[in-house]
C-alpha cells in the first residue's frame, strides 16, 4: 500500500513540476498587437543566442550590437541603410581641426535616457568613453576610444582622467586625438560606442549589465535569461513619433531550422534565410525578401611567417587555383559576388565593384607555379570548429588538388583557434571578415599592420608603413590612393591573403511588416519599422 | 539503511574530487585561453595579460585548484568569467528547466516502454510484438535531430497541434518531451521485454500459474517486480543523463537548460563555469546512483542494503 501510495505521489509530483514550471505566461501575450490604421505593432523576432545582459561596452557579439542599437544612442549612426554619417545624440556633425586632430561636438538639448528624467549631458560622454578604457573594466571595445590622446597612459593605469577629452559646457564638449586618425568618426557609430549614464550606471553598480536604461527607441521591458526578450517603445524618445512599433519581442532561438520553421508558422514576423532555402522562400511568394548589402570579405589567408607558406610562388599558385566563380556559386548563389580586392566594395577608398587588384582564376599559371616549386610537401590549414569539413575548405582543398598542392585541413575547436590567432599560430585559413567600421583601416590595419595581426604573419616593412600613415592622412583622395596601393601590393606582390567573395545580407518578413533598414554593418534598424 | 547512505555519501567524496581534479587538469591542459575569448579580437597582450591577473589565471595551479576546492567547500562555485553571475545562480536558474523536460520525457518514456515491453514479452512472436520491437529498434537507431526536425514539421508545421519550439505553456513541452523519450523508451521497451521473458520462465512464476492464480496476478504481483531490477538500473541511469541537460533537444527546441548551457562555458572556456557544472554534475551521478541502489531494496526484499 505504502509503495501504491509512493507511486502515486510520484507522478503527481511529475505533473505538477512540469504544470508550474511551464504555466508562466509570456510577456508576448501581454504585448498587444497595435496594428492597425495607425503604424504599430509588436515585431516578433529571434535572436541566435542570449547576449547574456544588455552591457555593450562587454560583448562584442552581433546580438548584442543588434539590442544595443535599439536600446542605446550613439553620438551618430548611418543615414538610412547608406555608409554616410550623420548626428544621433548630436545637434551637428563635429567640427573637425585643419590639422585633424581636435572634434568639437554639440550634443541635442532636451535627450532623456529611458528613465524619462536623467537628461544626456557632455560628462556622460566622457564616463562612457572612460568606462569603457578602464584598466580595471570588462570593455571589449577599447579600440574604439584609443586614438584618443592619453588613452594609453589611462588604460594603463597611469592616468584618473583621460587628457584628449575637454568639457566646454554641459552640451559641447571636445575629443583631442593623439594623431590625426581618419575613421575616427565610424568609430563613434559602432553600436559598442553607444553612450551611457553616469548617474545611472554608477546607481545600479553591478546590475546595470541587467538594467539597461539608455536612450534609444526601445527600453527593456522583461528579460528571461536563455528564452525572451522584450522591449517596449520609449514614450521619451528624442525623435518625435519614433518608433512606430510598439514593441519587440525577441524569443531566443539557436537553431535556424527551428527559427525558418517558426517563421513559416506566422510565429515570427522576420528570419535570417539559411542559404538552401533562399529560392523556396523567395519563390513561394508568402513573404517579402529583403536583400542589402554588407560589409564582408571571405578569403583564405596564408601565414606568412610559417616557413611553410613563405615562398611566395606557393601562395600565388593558391590564388590562381581557387575557381572563386564557382566556390561562390555552390555556396551561396545568387547571394554572393566574386571579391577582386580584400576591402569590400562600397567602401570609401575602396575599389569599385568587380574590378581589383587580386588574381584571376588560372589553373595552368598556378600548375606551371607548382612544377617550378618542386616537392612542398603536405600543406597545412585550419578550420574554425565544426563537426566535419565546411563545403568551402572541401572545396578549396579540391581545387588545390587540380593543381597539385596537397592542402590538410584540421579542425581546431573554437577557442583554441581564438587563442592560436592572437598568439599568430595559425598556418593557413579560410575564414570570413565582417567590417565593425565601414573603413578601409578596419580590413587592412586589422590583418596586416605590426601588431593584431589576425595571424597573417604579414611584415612587409614598407606596406607597414604607409598603412600607419593611410590611418593618419586627413585628405580622403591621398589616403584612397594609399589604400589602393598597399592593396595591391598585398595582393599581387605578397599574395598574403585571397579574397574569395562577398556575401549580400538576406531577411525574410511576413507581408505585414514594413520598414526595416537592413544596413551594410549588418545591424538591421528598427526604428521606422511597423507592422500593418 | 541509513548507516548504508552515509557510508555511501562518504565514499562519493573522493569520487567527487577525481572529476573537480581531473576537470581541472583537462581545462588547463587545452588549447584556448579564456582571457582571449572573453575580451576579444581587439585586445591588446598588456591588457589580456591584466585581466589573467585579476582573474588569478597567473597564479600557480595547484593555486588555483585549492582556491576551487576551499571555496566549493563552503558551497561557492566562483564567478562566471563571461557574465561575472555566481556559477551557482547560473546552474540553479537552467537546473528546473532540465528537470523537467528529463522528468517529463522519462514518464513519457518509463509509462510508455515498460508497457510495451511488458506486452511483447506476454505476446511473445506475435504481430504486436514484431511492431513494437522494429519501431524500438528505428527509435534506438533514429538520430534525435532528425526526430525532432520530423516532429516540428508534421505536429507543429502542418498540423499546428503543438508549438515548434519556446518555453513558455505545458504545450510547449510535450514535443521535446516526447522526442527526448522516443529513445529512452525503445530501450525500456526492449529491456522490460527481454528480462521479462526470463523472468515469466522461471519455475516460480509456473507454480503461482499452477495453484490457479489469475494471469494478471501472476503477471503484475510475481513477475513485473523481479523483472523490473534491471530495468530500473536502466533508467536510473539514463534519468541522471537527462538531468545534465540534452544539448541537442534543448537547442533544436529552444530551451533554455543546463545543457546549453554547458556547451556556452566550454566553447567560452569559462573555467569556474564549466568547473562548477562538471561538479554538479557529478554530484547528480552520484545521487541518482543511490536512489537507484536504493530503490532495490524496495522492488526486491531479499536485497539487503548493507
Amino acid at each position: 500500500m505504502k509503495r501504491r501510495v509512493l507511486a502515486v505521489l510520484l507522478v503527481l509530483s511529475i505533473v505538477a513540476s512540469v504544470l508550474s514550471g511551464c504555466s508562466r505566461q509570456t510577456d508576448q501575450a501581454k504585448l498587444q498587437d497595435g496594428s492597425g490604421d495607425k503604424k504599430g505593432g509588436v515585431l516578433n523576432d529571434y535572436l541566435e543566442s542570449d547576449p547574456n545582459g544588455f552591457d555593450v561596452q562587454e560583448s562584442t557579439l552581433l546580438v548584442m550590437y543588434t539590442l544595443a542599437r535599439q536600446l542605446y544612442s550613439t553620438l551618430l549612426r548611418y543615414k538610412g541603410n547608406t555608409l554616410e554619417l550623420e548626428p544621433e545624440l548630436l545637434a551637428k556633425m563635429p567640427e573637425i581641426s585643419p590639422d585633424g586632430k581636435t572634434y568639437t561636438f554639440e550634443l541635442k538639448k532636451g535627450i532623456k535616457f529611458h528613465d524619462g528624467i536623467t537628461e544626456l549631458v557632455a560628462d556622460d560622454v566622457k564616463f562612457t568613453i572612460e568606462r569603457m578604457l578602464d584598466p580595471k573594466g570588462k570593455g571589449m571595445s577599447k579600440w574604439l576610444f584609443e586614438p584618443i590622446l592619453g588613452a594609453k597612459a589611462f588604460m594603463e593605469g597611469k592616468a584618473s582622467t583621460l587628457e584628449g577629452f575637454k568639457k566646454i559646457d554641459d552640451y559641447r564638449f571636445q575629443i583631442i586625438l593623439e594623431k590625426p586618425y581618419a575613421p575616427f568618426l565610424h568609430n563613434l557609430a559602432v553600436p559598442a560606442a553607444s553612450i551611457y549614464s553616469e548617474k545611472l550606471v554608477k546607481a545600479a553598480g553591478d546590475n546595470w549589465r541587467l538594467n539597461p536604461i539608455g536612450t534609444g527607441p526601445f527600453k527593456l521591458k522583461s528579460y528571461v535569461p536563455n528564452t525572451e526578450i522584450v522591449l517596449e517603445k520609449n514614450p521619451h524618445y528624442f525623435e518625435p513619433g519614433l518608433p512606430y512599433l510598439d514593441g519587440i519581442h525577441y524569443r531566443i532561438v539557436p537553431d535556424a531550422t527551428t527559427a525558418l520553421m517558426e517563421f513559416e508558422n506566422g510565429t515570427l514576423d522576420v528570419c535570417l534565410i539559411p542559404v538552401n532555402e533562399y529560392q523556396r522562400i523567395k519563390d513561394s511568394g508568402k513573404y517579402e525578401v529583403l536583400e542589402g548589402v554588407a560589409l564582408n570579405t571571405y578569403y583564405f589567408i596564408m601565414n606568412l611567417s610559417d616557413p611553410m607558406w613563405s615562398d611566395v610562388r606557393l601562395r600565388k599558385a593558391v590564388a590562381m587555383a581557387i575557381d572563386k566563380e564557382k566556390l561562390v556559386e555552390a555556396l551561396y548563389g545568387p547571394r554572393g559576388t566574386v571579391a577582386k580586392s580584400f576591402v569590400t566594395p562600397g567602401i570609401p577608398g575602396a575599389y569599385e565593384s568587380g574590378t581589383g587588384p587580386a588574381y584571376d582564376y588560372n589553373p595552368e599559371e598556378a600548375k606551371r607555379l607548382v612544377k617550378e616549386l618542386g616537392n612542398v610537401g603536405k600543406l597545412q590549414a585550419w578550420q574554425r570548429g565544426g563537426e566535419r569539413l565546411s563545403d568551402a575548405n572541401v572545396a578549396i582543398q579540391a581545387m588545390l588538388k587540380e593543381v597539385g598542392l596537397d592542402l590538410e585541413i584540421n579542425i581546431v575547436e573554437s577557442a583554441a583557434f581564438s587563442e592560436a590567432r592572437s598568439k599568430g599560430k595559425i598556418p593557413a585559413a579560410y575564414g570570413n571578415w565582417w567590417a565593425d567600421i565601414p573603413d578601409p583601416d578596419n580590413y587592412l590595419y586589422t590583418f596586416f599592420a605590426r601588431t593584431n595581426q589576425m595571424s597573417s604573419g604579414y611584415n612587409n616593412e614598407k606596406v607597414q608603413d604607409m598603412l600607419e600613415q593611410a590611418r593618419n592622412e586627413v585628405d580622403s583622395e591621398k589616403r584612397k590612393e594609399l589604400y589602393r596601393k598597399i592593396e595591391e601590393i598585398i595582393l599581387r606582390e605578397d599574395v598574403a591573403v585571397v579574397p574569395l567573395f562577398h556575401i549580400k545580407s538576406l531577411l525574410a518578413t511576413q507581408k505585414n511588416v514594413k520598414g526595416i533598414i537592413l544596413h551594410p554593418t549588418g545591424i538591421n534598424i528598427y526604428t521606422y519599422a511597423y507592422k500593418e | 539503511m541509513t548507516g548504508y547512505i552515509l557510508r555511501r555519501l562518504i565514499f562519493s567524496v573522493p569520487v567527487l574530487f577525481g572529476v573537480s581534479l581531473i576537470t581541472f587538469i583537462l581545462l588547463n591542459v587545452v588549447p584556448g585561453d579564456p582571457v582571449v575569448e572573453m575580451m576579444g579580437k581587439h585586445t591588446d597582450p598588456v591588457t589580456l595579460e591584466k585581466v589573467r591577473d585579476q582573474l588569478g589565471l597567473n597564479d600557480p595551479l595547484y593555486v588555483q585548484f585549492g582556491r576551487f576546492l576551499w571555496n566549493a567547500i563552503r558551497g561557492d562555485l566562483g564567478k562566471s568569467f563571461k557574465t561575472g553571475q555566481p556559477v551557482t545562480k547560473m546552474i540553479m536558474d537552467t537546473f528546473p528547466t532540465t528537470v523537467k523536460l528529463a522528468l517529463s520525457s522519462a514518464f513519457v518514456a518509463v509509462v510508455t516502454g515498460i508497457a510495451v515491453g511488458i506486452i511483447s514479452a506476454v505476446k511473445q512472436y506475435s504481430f504486436f510484438d514484431h511492431a513494437s520491437m522494429i519501431l524500438a529498434l528505428a527509435g534506438i537507431s533514429a538520430p534525435i535531430f532528425w526526430v525532432a526536425v520530423v516532429a516540428q514539421l508534421v505536429f507543429g508545421l502542418h498540423l499546428k497541434w503543438l508549438p515548434i519550439s519556446g518555453y513558455s505553456s505545458p504545450k510547449h513541452m510535450i514535443l521535446p518531451a516526447v522526442v527526448l523519450g522516443v529513445r529512452f523508451a525503445a530501450s525500456i521497451a526492449r529491456y522490460t521485454r527481454s528480462t521479462f521473458l526470463d523472468v515469466i520462465r522461471q519455475d516460480y512464476i509456473k507454480t503461482a500459474r499452477a495453484k490457479g492464480l489469475a494471469e494478471r496476478a501472476v503477471i503484475f504481483g510475481h513477475a513485473l517486480k523481479n523483472a523490473l531490477i534491471p530495468v530500473v538500473t536502466v533508467i536510473g541511469m539514463q534519468i541522471s543523463g537527462l538531468l545534465t541537460g540534452s544539448l541537442l533537444t534543448e537547442t533544436i527546441f529552444a530551451i533554455p537548460g543546463l545543457g546549453r548551457l554547458s556547451i556556452w562555458a566550454l566553447s567560452n572556456r569559462d573555467f569556474p563555469l564549466v568547473q562548477g557544472i562538471v561538479l554538479f554534475t557529478a554530484v547528480v551521478f552520484v545521487i541518482g546512483n543511490l536512489l537507484v541502489d536504493i530503490s532495490y531494496a524496495f522492488l526486491d526484499p531479499r536485497v539487503r542494503l548493507q
